[in-house]
């Protein structure tokens, strides 16, 4: 188990990349850092690697500190997105290379290679010179050249992030298998909601230098801690409305800006200010602008997505997302209705998850 | 604005040709994404629309005028990508009237056009600032309004927004969607985005090779794609690929798997002959048996997605994505069948052109 404990790192006097964090990556877990560019994810690799020391606060590994060790007694293999090879040997050489270093035999060496390549499916290339390959061939050798090896901890700093859709689609699969066949701890960065939920046995979301939350992907898509979490897990992201809270013959419902009653609370949040009602795209139904007890509102947007449409949707100042089966047709600008269902309301004040008994 | 017209359209550098005499027909005011991997072809082609690069053979025309001959600037083109270097010394406002001011505008004319594209970019607040203060976001979209402000016959975007995350990526796509409702512009984008490509444009024009693939509407390239390269490089997750052998009048063979085939299908075996390639999309798959379509594999993985799922399948040496509902799983080696659903299967000649390592990027 590799741990930071308090970790602070600024980068010369003004730029704080971490904030007294504080991480558990446990033994043969694959752990996803999900998180916009800039929120630190990189540093947290470095940090475990060796490549940078922080600021303050202490690294360790199975309770024993390693903030002093050098990078190649801490047990990591560590892969880049900007990848560095050999350029004057073949793939195969480049895939071997850490191989060789541990003194595997020849045998040994090449089925290994081999395994790799076929994982990564590059095995057409293991005769070419890096600068023979495209980017995606070479990001994928440099993963590979990443993982060959047996290491305590593998951290991938958005390994697939170079390689088009349909790649990328195939190799995270193929990435969570290798880890589970290995019994691997992968600390793992992504810009991706799908990827962080796909990959993750546990997520954790950093922004701006802090975990705002860690979880399974179940915890942190079902019960978000906060609005940014809420917003940054799921494809598409979570919609917003600001709403408040009043008494009506019919028990207590939420309001949006409009003064229109939105859904029954979910739980009592009588009294509470800077309320928040946030709403995945599935969990509204559309119907006629005429039903009764609709929420109103006008279509702004409509995007294609193929299999299924998103709509936007304005109503009382707040843009709503909608996921639309691909042969229902609207139009910017026409009227809609909108159902929602109060057990799929996640309800935040100041920013922060309400957590009540739905009722 | 303008009706945007490629006749024969042809671009070489030297001996190599990189567009080989495309035709379209963009109607005024029209949102086209140009779709394609690198290498297809779509920045040259969209170069000569902005008359950055020379047309080798063939013409460009706006609203039936050859513009083969103007200069980039005599186009009166917009264009995203060389818009961020805004004026330091002065403010916001003053960035956004300049081309107006260059042009010799009046100073009533040019204050109402300035307070106009500033109040539908919402930079309303901003336009006594100077550039150092905004975030760059605003900056953006203080250079989005320098080029709108002078009403550009066309509206040419190379805005790479798929590096960003998913929350900003859609963010941004509703920016620019934003600014196409509100401004009404001839739109073209260049992206090798399938999903931004859909999301955003009335019709999308699928390159590859320097040769347009297809040139239709976002539903009509998932569900109708002309061949198999748009089938593959449109859709998310993409479509799977089997071969299919011994094709007749009754049905085909994929991977062992003997399937019936109904009357539109048989038709379209006739011409494609006994092998090829069968085409289906992740979402038109399902766990279990009860369609005259049935493939039988073993299972892969399974990723929770929480508000999907997608399961990989190994059938014979092809492995498969499904998207399934929450809940449903397979496990590693575990034998099941894959029910195809019959309407959306898509077969295609072999050999025609698949890349399933496209590796372009």
């Amino acid at each position: 188990m590799y741990a930071l404990i308090d970790v602070h790192k600024r980068y010369g006097l003004r730029t704080v990349a971490l904030r007294k964090l504080n991480l558990e990556i446990r033994h043969r877990e694959f752990f996803v850092l999900y998180g916009p560019a800039g929120a630190g994810k990189s540093t947290i690799l470095n940090l475990i690697a060796g490549l940078t020391k922080p600021t303050s606060g202490d690294i360790s590994r199975d309770g024993v500190s390693i903030a002093h060790l050098p990078p190649e007694r801490r047990g990591a293999a560590m892969a880049f997105e900007n990848y560095a090879l050999y350029s004057h040997l073949s793939v195969a050489e480049n895939l071997a290379f850490p191989l060789r270093a541990a003194g595997l035999d020849r045998s040994e060496i090449e089925s290994r290679v081999k395994r790799i390549a076929s994982v990564l499916g590059i095995p057409h290339v293991l005769d070419r010179r890096p600068g023979f390959l495209s980017g995606g061939q070479r990001q994928r050798v440099a993963l590979g050249r990443a993982i060959i090896r047996p290491a305590d901890i593998y951290l991938l700093d958005e390994p697939i992030g170079h390689l088009d859709a349909k790649l990328r689609h195939r190799m995270r699969a193929e990435l969570k298998a290798l880890a589970v066949e290995m019994n691997a701890t992968v600390v793992f960065t992504t810009t991706s909601s799908k990827e962080a939920l796909a990959l993750g046995d546990r997520v954790g979301i950093l922004n701006s230098g802090r975990l705002e939350q860690v979880g399974t992907p179940a915890e942190l898509y079902n019960s978000p801690a906060n609005t940014f979490v809420a917003s940054f897990v799921g494809d598409p992201p979570m919609s917003f409305l600001s709403v408040t809270a009043r008494r009506s013959s019919d028990g207590v419902k939420l309001y949006n800006g409009d003064g229109q009653a939105i859904a029954s609370a979910p739980f009592d949040v009588l009294g509470r200010t800077a309320l928040k009602a946030g709403l995945r795209s599935n969990a509204i139904q559309l119907v006629d602008a005429q039903t009764s007890g609709a929420l109103k509102g006008s279509v702004q947007v409509v995007e294609h997505l193929g299999h299924s449409n998103i709509a936007v949707i304005a109503a009382g100042g707040d843009s709503i997302q909608v996921s639309l089966p691909a042969d229902r047709r609207l139009k910017p600008g026409e009227p809609v209705g909108m159902i929602i269902d109060p057990r799929q309301i996640h309800l935040f004040a100041d920013e922060r998850a309400l957590v009540g008994e739905h009722v | 604005m303008a009706r945007i017209t490629a006749q024969n359209l042809i671009k070489r550098y030297g001996a190599f040709q990189a567009v080989h005499g495309i035709n379209f027909d963009i109607a005024d005011g029209e949102f086209v994404a140009i779709l394609g991997p690198s290498g297809c072809g779509k920045s040259s082609t969209m170069r000569m629309i902005a008359g950055l690069e020379s047309i080798s053979d063939g013409a460009i025309l706006f609203d039936g005028r050859p513009v083969n001959d103007l200069r980039a600037r005599d186009r009166n083109v917009a264009m995203s990508f060389e818009n961020y270097a805004l004026y330091a010394p002065i403010t916001v406002y003053e960035n956004i009237a300049f081309p107006l001011r260059s042009a010799g505008m009046d100073a009533a004319s040019i204050d109402r056009a300035v307070r106009s594209v500033a109040e539908k970019m919402e930079l309303g607040q901003l336009l006594s600032l100077k550039p150092g203060a905004l975030s760059s976001g605003q900056a953006q979209r203080v250079g989005l309004a320098r080029a709108l402000v002078r009403k550009p016959a066309v509206f040419l975007l190379d805005e790479p927004i798929s590096h960003l995350d998913t929350r900003q990526r859609y963010r941004m796509r509703r920016f620019i969607k934003s600014i196409h409702q509100e401004f009404g512009h001839t739109m073209i984008y260049v992206t090798h985005d399938q999903e931004e490509a859909l999301a955003l444009a009335d019709r999308v024009m699928v390159m590859s090779d320097g040769l347009i693939q297809q040139l239709a509407a976002p539903d009509e390239v998932y569900t109708r794609p002309a061949n198999a390269f748009v089938a593959g490089f449109v859709g998310e997750p993409p479509i799977n690929f089997l071969d299919f052998t011994d094709a007749d009048d009754r049905g085909l063979t994929i991977e062992g798997n003997r399937v019936a085939l109904t009357e539109k299908l048989c038709g379209l075996v006739r011409q494609i002959g006994p092998r090829g390639i069968a085409a289906i999309r992740p979402h038109f798959l399902r766990l279990g048996g009860g369609s005259p379509v049935q493939l039988r594999g073993q299972g892969f993985i399974t990723e929770e997605l929480q508000d999907h799922n997608e399961i990989f399948v190994d059938v014979g040496r092809t492995r498969i994505a499904l998207v399934t509902p929450p809940g449903q799983k397979v496990h590693r080696g575990e034998d099941v069948t894959v029910s195809v659903d019959p309407d959306h299967l898509l077969l295609f000649p072999a050999g025609n052109k698949v890349r399933e390592h496209s590796d372009d990027i």
